[in-house]
């Protein structure tokens, strides 16, 4: 038998990248730390060349074109990065996926504050009972959009980035504004 | 209980494949050259089903697995997942293939000439038993014909298109990186054009032929005659990173292509492999040429047959159920006890009640 | 451009076997699985050095997941000692350098076949089940273009009308292991051929759940505090195995799945079918110091 493998920076980044990833995901609401600040790391652990990325903030388009990705129109994008704006608008291109194949819902990548300003409930799958978080950056309307577009199990997974902080917010979650 | 028992099963499964590379014996560089030299289309069986061209790493699978084909195709599929995608080559044409043999059973003659090439086919099949005996079997020498047979040779459907009795598929303009991959993408129904050719390409031929011949003997709507069989080898062309394209080598590939004659056009079923493989080819065309309009769960419905003539995925399912299946059994055990204590609770209830009633 | 640039530093294989473009689709689908709880993923589903149907769906989750510091359980039909869990056990090791245990409180990832081991799960561990058929639906439509179908329109009409007829003819449900189980109030999932006393763990869990299936390319998970319901008719509840009563002849654990072990003489005993619960309790009785974890059935009850 060969030695054990060695981990590449790459894997140690894309492998700590996803743990954050995979837990906050499983528990919405519940803030996780990347291994480094802002999109890189996501970009890193999830992006090469069979994905297909939007992206309005044009200092994210070079680290995403490194991975091998197409830089590609909203409405043919798994991977979608608002950037700081969160456009409310900018959700109604993103792509749902259908009843048959709920995989093909995109990705949305969107900066916020944790931990102040609006304060939601979230309910659902990883949520036990009830969980009031808070949220700033994001509009009430952002969150209205994203109520109106998913029809379950169709829909978008979202993930909130403050720094290296990372809450993610599937389409399972029921979002209220306070 | 548990320390020495998961000791004596790590061991257990240490001695069992010690045992069986003991039979085997040693692997050396001589037995690869012998087995790729003496075994060349068991070798092309396992690059096609592999999905994997190279001559000595089929050598040295079949040489590490004692010719066992599952286990020799799970490790070139195995070891193929480590590998790197660097290039991707250009696409090649029928007419750009270097042919050593191409037949056709639609026509007696067809443009560029039926070449017989190397074939058992019309060899009366005797054991040379003679060499068991201590002699040794001297091949006779091949008389060169006067004229060389032509290398390049177009289709037999781009006559036949020609003369408006096929229609042939239209040109698929995608590229590189852009064309489906089998292997890095999940096969879906109905499933993408290039996925149902490249799952066809690496069937088990054993698989692939019992469908095909199913098809053939009624199971199927359409009953195939071979336009053409062809084995050529085609070249590797990729992109140097200075822009310029090189030959990085020809590999041996076999297709066919076979044509149903219902209505007034032919309809066309085509499949291509790594390696010489005419029996997989005419199967697998015959399957291609059923699959359109098939009724669901009929074995010539593509989904049937691309899942079930997946080689490494059926032979795999297959032995493992070798594994323990204790737990499964516990659980329907339980089930079925119970089942059974309720109808007998039933009868004596029903008896009971019987027994109870007074007599009219 | 240079090809030197294309290529990389030669190497045998890389961490944890698969490649990053392989890890990147693992990591693509397990987010989409916990996204949409119980619905099947469809993925790629590399060869990796093991046969399918052997555990390479589960395979392929933990080498995307593990690290060097990850402590890896791996138990088949309970036990760890069983020779495909071992082996297992061994590749992953071998090819990720990772810690392993028997020990389900100390495991950080567990992949199994058949079983949910007897200790609860907490929110910083992760099970992983192999699964060998994922569509729960297969039993009355072998086609799967058709039962995704059934599955986006959430017909489950025929999977009810299955499991009527089963209790109409045998009097109870008879299906025994893989009971299909609604998640989220939307999904009809197999939790895998996990025995009817593992599939309650299941629900509203702290920990989160990855089923995969290598040879049949897909993949689906339970997050944590998810709804995962058997089918059940209100007037026929749903009934695990009847094992709350028997006692492990070796360890004398009582209240937990057996396995059951005929006798020559025509009777059985039984022994817990957790095998390191086993352990632990033999230990316990012969006054070693061990940790024994709180337990998801007390005295063969499930608590509500």
């Amino acid at each position: 038998m060969q030695a054990t493998p060695s981990r590449s920076e790459e894997e140690v980044l894309g492998n700590e990248a996803f743990d954050a990833l995979l837990w906050s995901l499983s528990r919405p609401g519940q803030v996780r730390t990347l291994p480094t600040a802002g999109e890189t790391a996501l970009i890193s652990a999830l992006l090469d060349r069979e994905c297909a990325a939007s992206c309005d903030d044009p200092l994210l388009i070079p680290a995403i074109m490194q991975t091998g990705a197409a830089v590609a129109d909203i409405a043919m994008a798994d991977h979608v990065f608002l950037g700081q704006s969160a456009n409310p608008a900018r959700l109604k291109g993103v792509r749902l996926g259908s009843d048959l194949y709920p995989d093909d819902g995109a990705t949305v990548i969107v900066r916020g504050q944790i931990g102040s300003g609006r304060g939601l409930t979230l309910k659902g799958p990883g949520v036990d009972g009830a969980l009031d978080i808070q949220l700033n950056g994001i509009s009430a309307e952002f969150w209205q959009t994203r109520k109106t577009l998913i029809r379950y199990p169709m829909g978008f997974d979202l993930f909130v980035l403050d720094g290296s902080k990372v809450m993610g917010l599937p389409r399972s979650t029921n979002v209220e504004v306070l | 209980m548990a320390y020495v028992a998961t000791r004596g099963g790590e061991a257990a499964i240490d001695q069992s494949e010690r045992l069986f590379r003991e039979e085997m014996g040693e692997i050396t560089p001589t037995r690869i050259e012998e087995v790729k030299a003496a075994l060349p289309y068991l070798i092309d069986r396992v690059m096609g089903e592999a999905s994997l061209y190279d001559e000595d790493l089929a050598a040295l699978a079949l040489a590490q697995t004692g010719g066992e084909l599952y286990e020799a195709v799970l490790l070139l599929r195995a070891w193929r997942t480590t590998q790197p995608r660097l290039s991707i080559a250009k696409p090649v044409e029928q007419d750009g293939l270097f042919t050593h043999r191409r037949i056709s059973a639609a026509f007696k003659d067809v443009p560029g000439g039926q070449t017989l090439g190397p074939t058992l086919d019309y060899a009366h099949r005797i054991l040379a038993t003679n060499v068991l005996r201590g002699e040794t079997f001297v091949p006779p020498a091949v008389v060169l014909a006067d004229k060389p047979a032509k290398a390049h040779l177009p289709s037999v459907s781009a006559w036949q298109a020609e003369n408006d009795l096929v229609d042939l598929p239209q040109p698929d303009a995608t590229d590189g990186n852009d064309i489906p991959d089998l292997t890095r993408e999940p096969l879906l129904f109905p499933s993408k054009r290039a996925h149902t050719l490249q799952s066809l390409a690496r069937s088990e031929t054993g698989s692939a032929l019992a469908l095909g011949y199913a098809a053939m003997r009624g199971y199927g709507q359409a009953h195939p005659t071979v336009n053409e069989v062809r084995l050529s080898e085609a070249e590797i062309v990729v992109d140097h990173p200075d822009g310029r394209s090189f030959s990085a080598g020809r590999v041996k590939i076999s297709q066919a292509e076979v044509v149903d004659k219902k209505g007034e056009k032919l309809s066309l079923g085509f499949t291509a492999t790594f390696g010489w493989n005419e029996v997989k080819c005419i199967a697998g065309a015959t399957l291609d040429l059923n699959a359109p309009g098939a009724e669901k769960g009929s074995a010539t419905e593509e989904e049937f047959f691309l899942y079930h003539t997946e080689g490494v995925e059926s032979s795999g399912f297959c032995i493992h159920f070798k594994l323990p299946h204790y737990v499964t059994f516990q659980s329907s055990l339980d089930a079925m006890r119970d089942a059974k204590a309720k109808k007998a609770a039933e009868r004596v209830a029903a008896k009971t009640k019987h027994q109870s009633e007074p007599a009219e | 451009m240079t090809l030197s640039k294309l290529t990389k530093p030669w190497e045998a294989m890389s961490y944890g076997f698969i490649d990053g473009s392989a890890k990147r689709e693992m990591r693509r689908k397990m987010l989409k699985a916990v996204a949409v709880p119980g619905c099947q993923m469809p993925y790629a589903s590399r060869e990796v050095p093991m046969a399918r149907g052997w555990g390479t769906g589960g395979l392929q989750v933990s080498l995307t997941l593990v690290k060097p510091t990850t402590r890896v359980k791996v138990i088949d039909q309970g036990a760890d000692d069983s020779v495909n869990a071992a082996s297992i056990r061994r590749f992953i090791a071998s090819v990720a350098g990772t810690p392993t245990t028997l020990d389900t409180l100390e495991a950080d990832l567990i992949q199994s076949r058949h079983r949910i081991p007897e200790e609860i799960m907490c929110e910083d561990q992760i099970l992983v089940l192999q699964v060998p058929n994922p569509e729960p639906l297969r039993g009355v439509q072998p086609n799967m273009s058709i039962a995704r179908q059934m599955h986006a329109d959430a017909d489950y009409g025929r999977m009810w009308l299955q499991l009527y007829e089963q209790i109409v003819r045998s009097g109870r449900v008879m299906q025994g292991a893989s009971y299909p189980s609604l998640v989220h109030g939307r999904h009809v999932m197999t939790p895998s051929p996990i025995p009817r006393w593992d599939v309650p763990k299941l629900h509203m869990s702290r920990h989160l759940t990855i089923l995969s299936a290598g040879r049949e390319k897909r993949i689906f998970a339970v997050p944590p505090f998810t709804r995962v319901e058997p089918l059940v008719f209100d007037d026929v509840p749903y009934q695990v195995e009847d094992h709350a009563g028997l006692t492990c002849y070796r360890s004398g654990a009582k209240g937990f799945f057996m396995n059951e072990i005929p006798q020559d003489d025509g009777s059985s005993v039984y022994e817990v079918s957790d095998s390191e619960w086993g352990v632990k309790a033999i230990r316990a009785k012969d006054g070693e110091d061990v940790i024994q974890g709180e337990t998801w059935y007390k005295d063969g009850e499930m608590p509500q």
